[in-house]
C-alpha cells in the first residue's frame, strides 16, 4: 500500500467513522426514547452532532487534557524537540508539529490532532527518562508516521467519540437500573428490552469501530519510522525496553489506548488484564520486533547483548 | 505505484489512433455520398451494393465515438501522470529546501565556532584557513551535487578542528564551544535526515522521468531529473541512474 492509498483510505474511515459514531447515537438515542418516551431520540442525536463537529476540530486538546500532555518548549526539552525535528525533517512534512510532555513515568508516546499542521507528538518523562538519543528518535519517528500517513485524525476522533459513546451508555444504563423514568409503568416490556440490549451493545460496537482501526496502522507506521530514520534496529531496540518495562501509565483508559505507541493497558492488573488480549488495540510488541527485523535483517538478540541490561 | 496506473496502452499508439480519426472523417464523407448515389438509384433492386453504405453510415459514428473516448481517456492519463511528475518534484524540492536550510545554518556556525577556538588556539592557522576554505565551497556550490562535496570537505576539516580542540581542556570546557558544538550536531543529525528524504524522493522522481509512459510527458513538460545530495549506499538509488543531468535547478 502506497502512502497516498493510505492517507485516502484513513480520509474515508475518518468519514465512516463519524457516520457510525452517528448510527450508534442514533441507536442509543431510540434506546432511551423506548425505556424514557418523550423527544429523547432528536435531542440526544442533535447533541451527538454538535459534539462531533465540536470534536473534529478540538479533539486534539481534548485528548491532550485527558492524558495530561503539556506544551513544551525547546528550551525546557531540547532533545526531545530536536528528535521531533529530525524526524519531520526525515518524512518530508511542511512544518514541525507541536511538542507535548506527558509527567509519567511509564515510557510511552503519542501522537494526537488533526492535519500535520494541527497535530502533535506527546512523549511521557519516563520515555525520556528510558530511551537514548537513537531509540527515541525512531520512536518519534513512530509517531511522525502516524502524522504523515494522516493516521492522526482518524485515531483522535476514535478517541474521542468512542470514549463519549461509552460514558453516555453507561449514564443511561445506570439510570436505567436506578433511576426512575418517567414511562416506567405504561412503557412496551419488549421496546424496553431491547432498549437496554442497545445501550449495553452501544461500548462494545463503539470499542469494535476503535480496535479495527489500529493494529495494522502500527505496523505500518514502524515501518515509516524505519524509512524515515532509516534504522530500523534503533526502533526495534526501543521496542524491546518498552517491552521490558513493567511500569504503568497513570492515565491511561480506555478509549486513548490505541493511540500510544505501546498499548497502555497491558500491564494492568484485575478485570481488566482478563480482557487484554481480546480487546488488544496492538499487535504485540514481539510480532513487531519481528517484522523489524525482517525488514532490516538482523537479529534484536545479537544487538541485545551489547545493550546494558535494564534494571 | 505502477499498478495504480491503466494498462500501457502506449502513448504512441494513442496519437497514431489519431492520425487513423482522420481518415475515418474522410470515410464518412464518402459514406454520406454513397447514401445520396443510393438514393438516387433507388429503383435498381438487384444492386448488391446498395446495403453496404448504409453499414458503414451506421458503424462509423460508433466507432468515432470510440477514438474520440480512447483520446480524451489518455488525454486524461496524462494530465494525471502530468500531475504526479509536478508533485514529486515539489516535494523534491522542499526536500531540497530543507538540506539548504540546515547548510546555510552550518556555514553560519562556523565562522563562530573558528572564532572560539582561535581564542585558545591561534597559532593552529592551518586548521583554520582549511575550515574556512569549506565554508567558502559550501556558500559558493550550485546544486546539490556540490553542495554535497563542499558539506563533505567541511565534515573533515571540522573533525579535524575538534581533533585540535581536545588538546585544549579550558575551551572544551567553555560554554560558548559546548554550545556551537552541539548545534553543529544537531546540524549534521538534520542534514542526515533531509538527505535521506531528499534523495528518496528524487530516487522515485528520476525513475519517473526515466520510465515509460511518464517520459514522454516529462520531454514535453520539460521536467529534468534531479541530483542526488551525498548519494553514499548504492542501494539508495537502486538502478544506476542515466547520467545526472547538469541542469538541474539547485533550488
Amino acid at each position: 500500500m502506497t502512502l497516498e492509498e493510505q492517507v485516502r483510505s484513513n480520509r474515508i474511515r475518518s468519514a465512516m467513522l463519524l457516520l457510525s459514531f452517528g448510527l450508534v447515537f442514533v441507536g442509543i438515542g431510540a434506546a432511551v426514547q423506548a425505556l424514557y418516551g418523550g423527544v429523547s431520540l432528536i435531542v440526544i442525536a442533535g447533541i451527538a452532532f454538535a459534539y462531533a463537529i465540536f470534536s473534529w476540530f478540538a479533539n486534539g486538546r481534548m485528548i491532550a487534557s485527558w492524558t495530561g500532555a503539556r506544551l513544551v518548549t525547546k528550551e525546557e526539552y531540547p532533545e526531545l524537540v530536536r528528535a521531533v525535528e529530525n524526524a519531520a525533517i526525515g518524512a518530508g512534512l511542511e512544518q514541525t508539529p507541536q511538542v507535548r510532555v506527558v509527567d509519567d513515568p511509564c515510557p510511552n508516546a503519542f501522537a494526537a490532532g488533526g492535519s500535520p499542521e494541527t497535530a502533535y507528538v506527546a512523549a511521557t518523562t519516563g520515555l525520556l527518562a528510558m530511551m537514548n538519543k537513537r531509540e527515541l528518535e525512531s520512536v518519534l519517528a513512530h509517531e511522525i508516521g502516524h502524522v504523515r500517513n494522516r493516521d492522526v485524525r482518524l485515531m483522535s476522533l476514535a478517541a474521542v467519540l468512542v470514549g463519549v459513546v461509552a460514558l453516555v451508555a453507561d449514564l443511561a444504563l445506570r439510570f436505567a437500573f436506578f433511576g426512575g423514568g418517567r414511562r416506567r409503568d405504561g412503557g412496551n416490556p419488549i421496546l424496553m428490552i431491547i432498549g437496554l440490549a442497545m445501550l449495553i451493545l452501544a461500548p462494545i460496537a463503539a470499542f469494535g469501530i476503535q480496535m479495527s482501526l489500529s493494529r495494522r496502522r502500527e505496523y505500518l507506521a514502524d515501518e515509516s519510522s524505519a524509512e524515515i530514520t532509516g534504522d530500523p534496529e534503533g526502533l526495534a531496540l526501543a521496542l524491546w525496553k518498552l517491552k521490558e518495562d513493567k511500569t504503568e501509565l497513570r492515565h491511561a483508559n480506555r478509549a486513548t489506548a490505541h493511540l500510544y505507541i505501546e498499548t497502555p493497558l497491558n500491564n494492568a492488573s484485575g478485570p481488566r488484564a482478563a480482557l487484554s488480549g481480546m480487546f488488544d488495540t496492538h499487535p504485540s510488541l514481539d510480532s513487531r520486533i519481528e517484522s523489524l527485523e525482517k525488514m532490516g535483517g538482523f537479529q534484536l538478540s545479537a544487538l541485545v547483548d551489547t545493550q546494558p541490561r535494564l534494571a | 505505484m505502477y499498478a495504480a496506473l491503466p494498462p500501457i496502452p502506449s502513448l504512441g499508439a494513442n496519437s497514431i489512433q489519431t492520425g487513423a480519426c482522420f481518415v475515418v472523417r474522410l470515410e464518412i464523407g464518402d459514406g454520406r455520398r454513397g447514401t445520396r448515389l443510393s438514393a438516387s438509384t433507388r429503383g435498381a433492386k438487384t444492386n448488391p451494393t446498395k446495403y453496404r453504405p448504409r453499414i458503414i453510415a451506421a458503424i462509423v459514428p460508433v466507432f468515432v465515438y470510440v477514438i474520440i473516448g480512447v483520446v480524451v481517456l489518455a488525454a486524461i492519463w496524462a494530465v494525471l501522470i502530468f500531475n504526479r511528475l509536478v508533485r514529486l518534484g515539489n516535494e523534491a524540492k522542499r526536500g531540497w529546501s530543507n538540506i539548504d536550510v540546515q547548510l546555510k545554518r552550518r556555514a553560519d556556525l562556523i565562522p563562530n565556532l573558528v572564532e572560539a577556538v582561535k581564542g585558545y588556539a591561534a597559532h593552529e592557522r592551518g586548521v583554520f584557513e582549511e575550515v574556512t576554505a569549506a565554508r567558502t565551497a559550501m556558500q559558493q556550490a550550485t546544486g546539490p551535487a556540490q553542495a554535497g562535496e563542499a558539506n563533505k570537505q567541511a565534515s573533515a576539516a571540522l573533525g579535524r578542528l575538534f581533533a585540535v580542540s581536545e588538546a585544549y581542556p579550558q575551551l572544551r570546557a567553555s560554554e560558548n564551544f559546548q554550545k556551537l558544538q552541539d548545534e553543529l550536531t544537531d546540524t549534521e543529525d538534520k542534514i542526515a535526515a533531509a538527505r535521506r528524504y531528499y534523495n528518496q524522493t528524487v530516487y522515485q522522481y528520476n525513475s519517473r522521468l526515466q520510465s515509460f509512459p511518464d517520459l514522454v510527458i516529462a520531454r514535453l513538460g520539460a521536467f529534468h531529473e534531479r541530483e542526488f545530495f551525498e548519494l553514499e549506499q548504492p542501494s539508495d538509488a537502486q538502478p544506476p541512474s542515466v547520467g545526472f543531468s547538469g541542469d538541474a535547478p539547485a533550488q
